[in-house]
C-alpha cells in the first residue's frame, strides 16, 4: 500500500506533515492499475541495469575462455548427433532430416529451460545486493532470460545454414514465424523465470527439484517427436497422454518455432503412423492465439506472484 | 534543474518543490525471527506443527518529516532501527504499517561497491555499478571520466576488480554512489573508508551536496561527523524517536543514553516537557560570567528553571565535555541527595553546581538537563547551555590539572629559567581542540 503512495508520489498523493490524506488516495481497482502500469514503467526505465546485467552474464561465462561463444554450442551439436544416433538407427523416428528437426526444437527447449535454470538462483544468490539497493528485483531473473535469448538468436545464425542447406530457402522465408515463436516464447520464460525465482526465496530446495521438472518437462514435449506422432500412436486409451501433451505450453512454442526453422509435419489422411513432412510454413491463426495466451497468462501470474513476493525479499534473502 | 530519470522514484522523480522531501507516518517495521526457520518443501512438509518465531519491532510508531534541503542525522545505539530507517526510506524494506513517501531522486549509500563482480574490469563495474544505482547509460557516459578520477583508478580501468585491493574497490564504490547527484542523498556509516585523504576528499563531496541545497539523510556513531553535517538530528531508541531536533541537542542526548545506561526520555510531541532551563550561566568564583579562565579556577553553573507542569521533585543534570565531544564529567543532583521541588506551574528554582575546573588548556562545553528522580525521563535539555575555555598555563600538559609538582628529591638540582617558563607548547591534541 505504502509503497504504492510512494510510487505516486507526484501524481495526486499529497504527502504532508502529519500523514497523508487518505481520501487522495485512489481506492481498490484504479489503484491495481496504476501500480501495475507504474511497475511496468519502472522496469522500462530500469532498461539500462537489465542491459548491463545481460552483459555481465555473457562475459563472465566466457571470460575465460578461448573459444567463448563456441562453448555453448556444444551442447546442442552433440545432443543432436547422440539423439540422430538413437532416433534414425535404432529406434526409428519418422521425420526426414532428424538432426534438423531435432535441432530447431531443441534449441527452443534449451532457451526455456536455462533461462529458468539460471532465474531460480537469481534472487538468493544476490542477497547482499538485494539487501543494500534498491531497484526492480525483477532484473535479476529477466537478465538470464535475456542472456539466454541472445544466445539463441546467435546459435540460429550459426545453425542457419545447416538448416537452410537441409530444408531450403523457406527458412529464410519464413523468419518472421521463428522470430514470432520466440518472441511469445520469452514472455513466458519471463513470467516462468520471475515465478520460480521468487518462489525459490521461501523453498529453497525448489532448485533440486527444478531438475527433475525439466526432466519430465522435456519428454512431455514434442521436441524428440513430432506432435502429430503421437496424436497418430495413441489409442483410445491413451488419448488422455495426447492431450496432455497438447496441453503442455511449451508444445505450443516448440511446435510453432519448429514450423518456421524446418516445417510442417502433419499425419497422412488414412490415420496410420505415416507422416508427411512439408518446408517451413505460415501458422495456423489458432496456434499462434494459443500461444499468445500462454505467454500472456504466464506472464501476468509469473509477474503478479513474483512482485507480491519482492515486497519482502530484503528480509528473507 | 533537469529532471532525472531514476529507477527508484519514477513518478515522484521530478521534485514537488511544494511537499516534504520525506514523510515518514507512523511506520513500524516488524521482522519475524524465526527460532528455526523452515528453508525448504521438505522441512515443510515434515514439519506439521508450524514453525516457532517472535515478532520483533525494529521499529514502532515512528513518524518525522524532512524539508528540502535539511541535513538529518539518525543516531542511536546498535540495534536502535537506524539501518532498517534508512532502508525504508530507500525502498529496500516497504514498511509494514504506516506510510513513507518520498519526494525526489534517492540514492543511498549504504554499502560501496554492492553488486561489484569480480570478474569483470573496473570499467565494466562503474557501468554495472552506475546502472545498479540507477544512473541510464547516457548519465555514466557522461559522468565515467569524474568517477575514474575521484576513485584514482586510471592505471586499473582494464583489471578485474578481483585484483583490487579492498581499499581501492571501497574507493570506486563510493566515487560511483556520489556521481549519481541525487536530491536525497542516504549515508550509512560510510564516511570512515579509505585513507586519510580520500576521507577528506569524501567529506568535501558531501558539504558541497548538502551546500547544494539537497537533502542529506546520515547514519553515523561518528557524533563529529554528525555535527558538522547536520543540522538536525534523530535520536531513535528501541526503535523509537526519542528526540528530534537541533543536533547539538541530539548528540547531547545520545551521549548521555550511552554514558548513563539508565534511559532519559525525551518525547517532545508527547508533552512530557514538563520543566523549561530558562537561563543558565557560568560564573567565575568572584561572580563575573567566566569565559575564559585560568586552569583550575572555581566556577558556579547557576542553572535556572521554571516548572511547566506541577512537579513533585526533579533532579538537574550537568555534563562536561570537551571540544570534541569527550565526555568528562557528569553530575545529577540526586546523585548527590539534591532534588528540586515541589515546583507549582510557573514556580521558578534556581540552582547552583559549583566545581573546580581542573582543566588544561582548551575548549569545554556544559550541557544541561532536567530529569526526573531516576534520571529515566528528560524534561528538559540544553546541549550547550555554557561554553569555556581554559587559557594555557605552565606546569603541565595535557587534559586534566593534576596540579602535580616536582622536587628532586636525591641528588644535585639546578633551577633552569627563572622557574617562570613561557607557556609549555600545546600538545597535538589540544590544538586540534582549540581549533573547534
Amino acid at each position: 500500500m505504502s509503497d504504492v503512495a510512494a510510487v505516486l508520489g507526484g501524481s495526486g498523493v499529497t504527502a504532508r506533515p502529519g500523514g497523508v490524506d487518505a481520501d487522495l488516495v485512489p481506492g481498490g481497482s484504479r489503484l491495481a492499475t496504476l501500480r501495475a502500469s507504474n511497475k511496468l514503467v519502472e522496469l522500462w526505465r530500469a532498461r539500462e541495469l537489465l542491459a548491463q546485467l545481460v552483459r555481465k552474464e555473457l562475459k563472465v561465462r566466457y571470460r575465460n575462455s578461448a573459444l567463448g561463444f563456441l562453448w555453448s554450442m556444444l551442447t546442442p551439436v552433440l545432443m543432436t548427433a547422440v539423439f540422430s544416433v538413437v532416433f534414425t538407427q535404432i529406434v526409428r523416428i519418422p521425420v526426414d532430416d532428424f538432426p534438423a528437426f531435432f535441432i530447431a526444437g531443441y534449441l527452443v527447449w534449451q532457451f526455456l529451460q536455462n533461462s529458468c535454470q539460471g532465474a531460480i538462483h537469481s534472487i538468493v544468490g544476490n542477497g547482499e545486493l538485494i539487501k543494500k539497493v534498491y531497484f526492480p528485483r525483477e532484473v535479476l531473473p529477466l537478465s538470464h532470460v535475456f542472456s539466454q535469448l541472445i544466445h539463441l538468436l546467435l546459435a540460429l545464425l550459426v545453425l542457419s545454414p545447416y538448416l537452410i542447406y537441409s530444408r531450403g530457402f523457406g527458412v529464410l522465408l519464413h523468419l518472421p514465424t521463428t522470430l514470432l515463436a520466440i518472441a511469445l516464447l520469452t514472455v513466458f520464460a519471463s513470467g516462468i523465470a520471475m515465478w520460480f525465482a521468487g518462489v525459490n526465496v521461501i523453498f529453497r530446495d525448489l532448485q533440486e527439484l527444478f531438475v527433475v521438472i525439466f526432466q519430465v518437462w522435456f519428454y512431455a514435449t514434442p521436441v524428440l517427436y513430432p506432435l502429430a506422432l503421437v496424436s497418430a500412436q495413441m489409442g483410445e486409451r491413451f488419448a488422455w497422454i495426447a492431450q496432455l501433451i497438447a496441453f503442455n505450453p511449451a508444445t505450443w512454442f516448440v511446435e510453432l518455432a519448429r514450423l518456421g526453422l524446418y516445417g510442417s509435419v502433419t499425419a497422412a489422411d488414412d490415420g496410420g503412423a505415416l507422416l508427411v513432412d512439408g518446408p517451413p510454413a505460415w501458422p495456423a491463426l489458432g496456434s499462434v492465439g494459443v500461444a499468445l495466451v500462454w505467454a500472456v497468462v504466464m506472464f501476468v501470474v509469473g509477474y503478479s506472484v513474483f512482485l507480491r513476493r519482492a515486497r519482502t525479499f530484503a528480509k528473507e534473502v | 534543474m533537469e529532471q532525472r530519470r531514476s529507477i527508484g522514484q519514477l513518478a515522484g522523480a521530478a521534485v514537488d518543490p511544494t511537499q516534504p522531501a520525506v514523510v515518514v507516518d507512523r511506520v513500524t517495521e516488524t521482522f519475524r525471527l524465526f527460532h528455526e526457520r523452515p528453508s525448504g518443501l521438505k522441512e515443510r512438509l515434515y514439519r506439521l506443527r508450524r514453525a516457532s518465531y517472535t515478532d520483533f519491532n525494529a521499529l514502532e510508531d515512528v513518524s518525522f518529516t524532512i524539508e528540502h534541503g535539511e541535513s538529518v542525522a539518525v543516531i542511536g545505539p546498535n540495534g536502535s532501527g537506524k539501518s532498517t530507517l534508512l532502508k525504508l526510506l530507500a525502498r529496500i524494506l516497504p514498511p509494514d504499517q504506516g506510510t513513507v513517501l518520498t519526494n525526489g531522486r534517492v540514492a543511498s549509500l549504504l554499502e560501496l561497491g554492492a553488486g561489484f563482480h569480480g570478474d569483470l574490469t573496473g570499467r565494466e563495474n562503474i557501468r554495472l555499478n552506475g546502472a545498479i544505482l540507477g544512473l541510464s547509460g547516457a548519465e555514466i557516459a557522461e559522468r565515467f571520466d569524474e568517477i575514474v578520477a575521484f576513485a584514482g583508478v586510471e592505471h586499473l580501468l582494464d583489471t578485474a576488480v578481483r585484483t583490487y585491493s579492498s581499499g581501492l574497490e571501497v574507493r570506486l564504490g563510493f566515487a560511483v554512489a556520489v556521481m549519481v547527484d541525487p536530491d536525497i542523498l542516504l549515508v550509512d556509516e560510510v564516511l570512515a573508508v579509505g585513507d586519510a585523504e580520500f576521507q577528506e576528499r569524501s567529506l568535501e563531496r558531501m558539504r558541497t551536496f548538502r551546500d547544494d541545497g539537497k537533502t542529506f539523510v546520515l547514519v553515523s556513531h561518528d557524533l563529529e561527523a554528525v555535527r558538522e553535517m547536520c543540522d538536525r538530528a534523530i535520536v531513535l531508541d528501541r526503535g523509537r524517536v526519542l528526540f528530534d531536533g537541533p543536533v547539538s541537542e541530539g548528540v547531547e542526548l545520545y551521549k548521555q543514553r550511552v554514558v548513563s545506561s539508565s534511559a532519559p526520555r525525551v518525547d517532545r510531541r508527547r508533552g512530557t516537557r514538563r520543566v523549561t532551563i530558562d537561563d543558565v550561566q557560568l560564573l567565575s568564583s568572584d561572580g563575573e560570567l567566566a569565559s575564559e579562565v585560568a586552569p583550575s579556577s572555581h566556577l558556579v553553573l547557576r542553572v535556572r528553571l521554571r516548572a511547566l507542569t506541577e512537579v513533585e521533585v526533579c533532579s538537574v543534570g550537568v555534563v562536561v565535555s570537551r571540544g570534541d565531544g569527550t565526555h568528562l564529567y557528569e553530575l545529577h543532583t540526586t546523585w548527590q541527595g539534591v532534588g528540586v521541588g515541589p515546583l507549582q506551574p510557573n514556580q521558578e528554582a534556581v540552582v547552583e553546581v559549583r566545581f573546580t575546573a581542573h582543566l588544561l588548556a582548551g575548549h569545554y562545553a556544559i550541557a544541561c538537563s532536567v530529569t526526573d528522580a531516576s534520571g529515566r525521563e528528560t524534561w528538559a535539555v540544553v546541549a550547550e547551555a555554557a561554553r569555556f575555555a581554559v587559557q594555557p598555563a605552565p606546569g603541565g600538559a595535557g587534559l586534566v590539572d593534576l596540579s602535580a609538582s616536582a622536587v628532586v628529591a636525591d641528588g644535585p638540582v639546578r633551577r633552569t629559567g627563572d622557574g617562570k617558563a613561557g607557556p609549555i607548547p600545546l600538545p597535538r591534541l589540544q590544538r586540534r581542540q582549540a581549533r573547534g
